[in-house]
């Protein structure tokens, strides 16, 4: 009797089972042939506003809702301005916003798209690795037939768009570009009479300023530097020659950076990496909190700060006097060169109004988004001597030279270029990472440690 | 002779109160571990972030307490909508999994009927199952039921659970058979028997259950983590944590949080701590 | 229903009514041959009516049946929908490669070829076990001599048997956010107090949550935390112990540890084994506390503390790996199966 039910039980589970695979394989065979539909949709409305001539053409189509997967909607302050600029000029469109929230942001759209009961049509794309697990997961529609129809030029990107391509084809368009520079707080540095950082500096120059600057005196603690608990904040500063990458599989370069670092780290200079990790520190809590001289971190902070000492919530008497200046450099590098990290849109393959989503993420990511987003103080991927104007323009931004000047860069590169297993290979640096700074292993072992994990994977 | 014994009388009352003396000091020991953390939330709750961390002098009260933690803490994160979204979860969880478990453990307990060790084999297999190892696979099956990200889902997950079954089945077993033969001779259907005979009897059994799952539905983290994703439906600990992680200096702040999401949880607790030894002790957890 | 019956009642009448008929012309028949005919028509009419009269019983007892299982019938729908049919699914699953969007294709065994040469499942493995080593039996032994203490006669013992749970009600995020403090590296008070009282040179001080110690911290966590919960458990246990017992080893001279050893850990043997059991099974499925207070401000773990349902929850929900996910799963399960197995064969020997 008791393996009667047993076998019964197995034979429903085994049944849901398969029903649950077919299930996603229906899905994919339904979801192939409305794209085929809306693709021939797609076609005749595209027809339609070629005819009428010009954007406004699609003003007298039927009414448009196009479902936008974002982040951070109450704190971000350009989700909302790119929405409104463009109902503006669309009136037929309107722009659904669904606020996915930014921890784990990437993890918590690719479960929502792997479902079936997901109705996005443009999704924003936050990092690579996430894009490289949508993109293999089939959840992404391939834009190149609509770059194509449309025209447009993919080199105004500036080479970006190769790093993220995928077998020949690219599922997003980028819409914003961070770069990293160097924040420092002039009140530390007058204090303390020793000269603002500059523009041109070698690794070596920025590790003497931190020194310089740095006070340990217990009671009124001055950091020199700073560095964020990413392993970016670290990694990154071996990638700057352009001659080595995330994904190389031999992180040997890493080596004078994290002893630099670690040097910083015992003598007092930085905050320590396990006091950081312990209390969770955000980055914006270490350099508003006025003790903390130079701190690497990427452009978007700069919106931030200018955000956050306007309303009040950053004590502008501890970090009000603020610039930036270009990243440190290796000996022999050009100054200026970076390390950017690209935000995306992307139409979703399930999405059964396609055409339509492309124009929006298409207007995003060119030169109007741009507009938007310059005025809001982010960087748009369409980087040019206008938008960086736009952006030192604004109210609260540093006003001497260098800072302005600090928005020229000479060579951007990726931190994370796409590749198919970067996920992991992220996550394996990300691990090691915290195994160097909190002292579990040494250098030495830690990188020997990344080349062996990131070699596993990239011998698959 | 009188005398030596008065002597050992006496020096073994000493020997008592010396006994009694080690066990209030390990007591109040044991008791300052258990509650002094509790008591840092407190006090870190009203202080301002530079004050959290003075040892020289530590006090427990800062001069200025800072209260307006209380009020801001509201207002930075939709700490109500997180609230609301925790009581409702935990008291339509709790709620379904007495009603149908004490259900259910009454048919296995006092009705025969076909296939009885068979299911309830299925029960008591799982429960040794961490829920961890078939967390994937229900996560998928969920999401092709359309739950994901959806408050259904998190009571879908958590009322049915082998546990609730087994504590109240153990209970009922301790509840004489007569009772329940008597009143099947009277005429009674079992549907009244179980609500006017066995319902009343297990109030202590329904009260551990009640703390048990009102525990660890209000507590679980890595259940909503997985399912609730929108902002608008997350429950208090998730909310709490994205808190912690934006604002994570913000010492005073955080621990205002913390005492707020676990109000609810004590004055369950307080409530129905009286019946608790008892359940546990009635229905069999003990072993 | 009622009337059903009646007609069913007096049909089965009438067959037993035709039956005797014909038994008294099978003992009138002379002839062979017709008689074993006329038996075989009784046999199929008596069979008839025995088939009636039973189906009435039958049908009591299908009807008792369905009572019961209307009783079990709300919580066995969800359980086996939510609960049983997602562990034939882990099963399966374990054995297929799938990321949640393509087409499933079965690997065999080769997830679990995997396992021995992954480092982050090794690592993984490692952590859990020493966690679970380390934290089930100091869990127990602290919280069978906390129970033994408040079950004496003392004064405001509700008062104390309170405090002792209230860490276990305590929700986790809140709770660990107090650690984190308390244990700070450098501001935090315990490392003050190590550094001012007990003159720990600074360079010297416990790095709560890195390193090494970051298990030990975790252990330490979890028996303050669940120490109440075990405590509640047997305290259960030591209220079924008679206290005639103890009498009697009080009038054969024993002392406290005597009558410990002798009366009380005895006594207590289905109890511990039962706390075991659930410890080991909650050892096991550590993720909450690991993430909260090793994870620092990403929530990610390092080797030195990850564990087994932290590699889980990785490999399905980010790099969407869910047939590899499944097999550290039943990794999970073997060892908790095997644990509780041995624990079960134990104290059967014991009980024998």
């Amino acid at each position: 009797m008791k393996r009667k039910v047993l076998s019964a039980v197995l034979a429903s589970a085994m049944i849901a089972a398969t029903l649950a695979g077919c299930g996603s394989a229906a899905d994919t065979a339904g979801s192939a042939s409305e794209q085929g539909q809306s693709e021939a949709g797609a076609a005749s409305t595209e027809a339609a506003s070629t005819e009428a001539g010009g954007e406004e053409a699609a003003a007298d189509g039927e009414a448009i809702t196009l479902k936008w997967a974002i982040w951070d909607k109450d704190i971000t302050p350009y989700w909302v301005a790119l929405k409104d600029a463009y109902e503006e000029t669309h009136s037929n469109v309107t722009i659904e916003m669904t606020d996915l929230g930014s921890t784990d942001y990437m993890t918590v759209l690719a479960t929502e798209l792997s479902g079936s009961g997901s109705d996005f049509d443009v999704v924003t794309i936050k990092d690579v690795p996430g894009y490289a697990t949508l993109v293999s997961k089939n959840t992404l529609e391939p834009l190149d037939s609509y770059i194509e129809t449309a025209g447009i030029d993919l080199s105004q990107y500036g080479g970006v768009d190769e790093q993220i391509t995928v077998d020949g084809s690219l599922y997003e368009l980028p819409f914003r570009n961070d770069f990293w520079v160097l924040f420092y707080n002039k009140d530390i540095f007058d204090n303390a009479g020793v000269d603002y950082p500059t523009n041109d500096m070698t690794f070596e120059e920025y590790d003497a300023l931190a020194r310089q600057v740095a006070d340990p005196t217990f009671g009124s603690q001055v950091y020199g530097t700073h560095y964020h608990t990413w392993r970016s904040a670290v990694q990154l500063f071996g990638v700057l020659d352009g001659q080595h990458s995330i994904l190389d599989g031999n992180y040997d370069f890493f080596k004078p950076y994290y002893e630099l670092v670690l040097k910083e780290e015992d003598d007092q200079i930085c905050r320590n990496y396990a006091d950081l990790s312990a209390e969770g520190l955000h980055y914006s809590a270490a350099f508003s909190g006025g003790d903390v001289a130079m701190m690497n971190m990427g452009s978007w902070f700069i919106s931030t700060m200018i955000s956050s000492l306007q309303s009040g919530e950053y004590d502008s008497s501890l970090c009000g006097n603020w610039g930036i200046v270009k990243y440190p450099h290796a000996e022999g590098v050009e100054p200026g060169s970076t390390l950017g990290t690209i935000t995306g849109l992307a139409v979703t393959s399930v999405s059964d109004q396609k055409q339509a989503a492309f124009d929006f993420v298409n207007w995003v990511s060119g030169e109007e988004g741009a507009k938007v987003m310059a005025e809001t103080g982010n960087f748009p991927a369409l980087m040019n001597d206008e938008v960086a104007d736009i952006i030192a323009g604004l109210d609260g931004f540093p006003t001497d030279e260098a800072s302005k000047e600090a928005l020229s860069v000479s060579n951007l590169y990726l931190e994370v270029p796409y590749a198919e297993n970067v996920s992991e290979i992220n996550d394996i640096l990300d691990t090691y990472h915290k195994s160097i700074m909190n002292r579990e292993m040494t250098v030495d072992e830690g990188i020997a440690k990344m080349n062996e994990e990131v070699g596993k994977v990239l011998g698959q | 002779m009188k005398q030596t014994q008065q002597k050992k009388f006496r020096s073994a009352r000493k020997r008592a109160i010396a006994g009694k003396t080690g066990i209030y000091l390990i007591l109040i020991v044991i008791t300052a571990m258990m509650i002094v953390p509790f008591l840092w939330m407190l006090s870190a709750s009203i202080k301002s972030n530079r004050e959290v961390f003075v040892m020289d002098p530590f006090v427990w009260i800062p001069e200025v307490p800072k209260w307006d933690n209380y009020i801001k803490i509201w207002t930075k994160i939709p700490l109500l909508k997180f609230v609301q979204n925790t009581v409702f979860l935990t008291i339509v969880v709790t709620f379904l999994q007495l009603l149908t478990s004490s259900f259910a453990a009454y048919s296995f307990a006092k009705l025969e009927f076909k296939h009885k060790n068979g299911l309830f084999l299925a029960y008591i297999a799982t429960i040794a199952m961490p829920w961890q190892v078939y967390m994937v696979p229900q996560f998928i099956m969920m999401r092709g039921m359309g739950l994901n990200d959806r408050l259904l889902a998190m009571i879908c997950l958590q009322a049915f659970s082998a546990f609730g079954v087994f504590l109240m089945k153990q209970f009922y077993e301790g509840i004489p058979g007569e009772l329940c033969e008597a009143a099947r001779i009277d005429g009674m259907s079992e549907y009244r028997i179980y609500s006017s005979i066995m319902l009343p009897l297990s109030k202590p059994a329904l009260s551990t259950l009640t703390i048990f799952t009102f525990v660890n539905t209000w507590n679980d983290y890595l259940g909503p983590l997985i399912y609730l994703k929108t902002e608008s439906k997350k429950t208090i600990q998730l909310g709490l944590k994205m808190f912690i992680g934006q604002y994570s200096s913000e010492y005073g702040l955080i621990m205002a949080g913390s005492v707020v999401s676990l109000i609810p949880v004590i004055i369950v607790f307080l409530c129905l701590q009286k019946y608790f030894v008892e359940g546990v002790a009635s229905t069999g957890l003990k072993g | 229903m009622d009337e059903k019956k009646a007609s069913r009642a007096a049909r089965a009448e009438q067959l037993a009514a035709q039956c005797s008929d014909l038994m008294v012309q099978i003992r009138a028949e002379k002839d062979i041959k017709k008689k074993q005919k006329l038996i075989a028509k009784r046999e199929t009419l008596h069979r008839k009516e025995t088939a009636l009269r039973n189906n009435r019983k039958i049908s009591r007892e299908a009807r008792r049946d369905l009572v019961a299982y209307s009783f079990i019938a709300p919580n066995f729908i969800g359980f086996a929908v939510f609960t049983l049919i997602p562990i034939v699914f882990a099963f399966l699953l374990a054995f297929m490669d799938w990321d949640g969007s393509n087409a499933i294709t079965f690997v065999g065994l080769n997830n679990f070829k995997k396992l021995p040469g992954d480092t982050f499942f090794t690592a993984a493995l490692k952590n859990t076990l020493i966690y679970c080593v380390g934290t089930v039996p100091l869990t127990m032994i602290a919280s069978l001599a906390l129970a033994i203490v408040l079950n004496q006669k003392i004064r405001a013992r509700g008062f104390f048997r309170t405090v002792a749970f209230f860490p276990y009600v305590a929700s986790l995020v809140a709770i660990t956010a107090v650690w984190s403090m308390i244990f700070h590296p450098s501001k935090g008070p315990v490392n003050y107090i190590l550094l001012n009282l007990f003159k720990v040179p600074q360079s010297d001080l416990p790095k709560w949550f890195s390193g090494g110690l970051v298990l030990v911290t975790l252990i330490l966590f979890s028996v303050w935390k669940y120490m109440g919960y075990y405590m509640v458990i047997y305290l259960a246990g030591l209220q079924g112990i008679s206290a005639e017992l103890y009498e009697a080893g009080s009038l054969d001279g024993a002392n406290t540890w005597q009558k410990f050893r002798y009366i009380t850990w005895p006594q207590l043997r289905s109890t511990t084994f039962f706390v075991v059991v659930m410890l080991t099974i909650n050892c096991f499925k550590v993720y909450d506390i690991a993430v909260m207070l090793a994870g620092g401000g990403d929530g990610k773990l390092s080797t030195s503390a990850t564990v087994l349902v932290y590699y889980i929850y990785q490999n399905a929900f980010n790099y969407w790996d869910l047939g590899y996910a499944s097999a550290v799963a039943m990794v999970l399960f073997v060892l908790v199966l095997a644990i509780t197995m041995i624990q079960f064969g134990y104290e059967k020997k014991l009980e024998a």
